[in-house]
């Protein structure tokens, strides 16, 4: 780990390879980012070796699905409303055959919220950890997945700021163009095999899939919904995210709108 | 592959440090905190609750409530179950039942400081202002753990809301030592009458402690060959920062923190909160006991 490495955090499903390659087609557009050299570009400590590592520009952006980690000391944490969230992991799953398709969405839910569905933990506890341990520093920059798919060159150019990367607004824009949704679906044809997130995966089912933001008001069933705003009304609604339910209070929620107290979103 | 070599061999021969990657069971209860916030205290109170029976010193502590950053794997791997775990470490979701003790960050950079020159980590003359640089800017050997802040602030916003959590102020333990540990014991459903709390709390006392440290510091796991001139079990005191902490220190820390510190209920210095606007006090402070 170098002094000057970049970190690039989300819960998994939160636009991560989105970001990575945003980043890297503002960095690096020479190299022409695509499923096969993403690694070399924007590091995944899963996928690329040491020795690639290594040889990588400084300074390295690198990516983490990690709980808070002290070592880290530059940011950028993504958040995505764990609705959507959800539905994109069990489509992930699927694609990756670690659940079959007639999988209950319902007990998929249940464990997304149990957070069980990866080993760092759920959801909620991930970001808190996040937010909870770096709040206010200035090595930390919170980003939502929905504001970059509302203003992607606008959120793009906040994050170049916080990596003082100079970017003129045409660079933006291009790197932006670069890493479309369509642009990404194209290139995870020519060589989705390569990435390591889909090595050996069905490609009957995409990794680059709906890319937008809302999906869960016409998938996820009104029941589901209720399940992951009950877990986290309050951190939901810090961070701007309209309860579709009527969630009854707790003590564990009052408890939680405490903590953010003084915890800017 | 040759540091899977190295770790297993380190494994094996027992060399190696638990830390954070101490193999934990669902089982195990975690008492965790920041160094110098009262971690060694709290463990001789919960290990004289949990056995009344025994005379608990520096001499069985490692066995009654080993301390997983001075073990090896190996050590705790052979302690049966349920454990009860001393720690220092961040956030780790795989924690399920955890006690965590805070206390006044301005009160635990002066321990620390002491305790650094124990260590050896620090000369006499080292000044106290450029300590608590190191402290506010995690430089101190101990990094790994975060610094107060981060260490604080990663378990209470992740954890704070849990039924599995209890959240302990040094400051209430030290002014309502009864009270607190019969909420530690409801929390670890153990069932004690008034006489075990008495006898778990005399027996555990600062003044007890320091005569054990006396007698056994050298061959204790954490006092051993350190500097004996400057004692493990320090003042015992809240508050000290306010007659000991020169004013820029305290500026210094309450800048970098001073979220933290309202949620948690530590009010800022008149200095600081003529700049600052005070948080509205949290359900985190108004759990403290009053006093």
């Amino acid at each position: 780990m170098l002094p000057d490495d970049i970190f690039l955090v989300s819960y998994p499903k939160s636009g991560n390879t989105w970001a990575r390659f945003l980043l890297a087609n503002l960095m690096y557009p020479e190299q022409n980012p695509d499923f096969g050299n993403i690694h070399r570009l924007v590091a995944d400590p899963d996928a690329t070796q040491k020795r690639e590592f290594d040889r990588m520009p400084r300074p390295r952006v690198i990516k983490s699905h990690w709980c808070f980690e002290p070592r880290f000391k530059r940011v950028i944490y993504l958040v995505r409303d764990p609705r959507d969230v959800a539905i994109s992991e069990y489509h992930y799953q699927r694609k990756t055959r670690r659940i079959a398709d007639a999988y209950p969405l319902e007990q998929y839910v249940e464990r997304f919220v149990a957070g069980t569905t990866y080993e760092i933990g759920s959801w909620g506890q991930h970001l808190l950890t996040w937010v909870g341990a770096s709040n206010g520093q200035p090595g930390f920059l919170l980003a939502r997945y929905e504001d970059m798919v509302a203003d992607p060159v606008g959120q793009l150019s906040r994050i170049a700021a916080f990596l003082d990367v100079a970017a003129t607004p045409q660079q933006l824009r291009a790197a932006v163009e670069r890493s479309s949704a369509e642009r990404m679906r194209k290139l995870e044809k020519e060589k989705g095999h390569l990435l390591s997130l889909t090595k050996g995966s069905r490609e009957d089912l995409p990794f680059v899939r709906a890319a937008k933001s809302g999906g869960w008001r016409t998938d996820l069933p009104e029941p589901l919904i209720a399940k992951i705003e009950t877990a986290w009304a309050p951190l939901m609604q810090h961070l701007g995210y309209e309860l579709h339910t009527s969630v009854r209070g707790s003590a564990e929620a009052d408890a939680m709108t405490t903590m953010l107290h003084g915890i800017r979103a | 592959m040759m540091y899977g070599v190295k770790r297993v061999a380190r494994y094996l021969l027992g060399t190696d440090v638990a830390g954070r990657t101490l193999a934990v069971r669902p089982d195990d209860t975690f008492i965790v905190s920041y160094p110098r916030s009262g971690n060694t205290w709290t463990r001789f109170l919960i290990a004289n609750l949990l056995h009344p029976g025994q005379a608990v010193s520096f001499a069985n502590i490692e066995r009654l409530i080993p301390d997983a950053e001075a073990h090896s794997s190996r050590y705790m791997k052979r302690m049966r179950s349920p454990r009860f775990i001393k720690s220092h470490q961040y956030f780790d979701h795989r924690y399920r039942r955890v006690i965590y003790l805070v206390r006044d960050p301005r009160d635990v950079v002066l321990s620390y400081y002491d305790f650094s020159r124990k260590y050896g980590q620090i000369d006499d003359g080292y000044p106290l202002e450029r300590y608590v640089g190191d402290f506010v800017h995690g430089r101190l050997s101990s990094a790994d753990w975060g610094t107060w802040a981060e260490n604080v602030g990663s378990w209470i916003a992740a954890r704070g809301h849990s039924p599995d959590f209890l959240l302990i102020h040094y400051e209430d333990l030290k002014a309502h030592t009864a009270q607190e540990l019969s909420r530690m014991a409801q929390f670890l459903g153990l069932e004690c009458d008034s006489k075990t709390l008495r006898h778990a709390i005399e027996c555990s006392s600062a003044e007890r402690l320091r005569e054990l440290e006396k007698n056994q510091g050298n061959a204790w796991v954490t006092t051993r060959n350190k500097r004996e001139d400057i004692p493990f079990i320090g003042t015992a005191m809240a508050g000290k920062w306010q007659s000991r902490l020169p004013e820029v220190a305290v500026e210094k820390i309450e800048l970098a923190w001073a979220d933290l510190l309202n949620r948690l209920g530590y009010p800022l210095s008149s200095t600081r909160r003529k700049v600052d606007s005070v948080a509205e006090p949290s359900r985190l402070a108004a759990r403290r006991v009053p006093r």
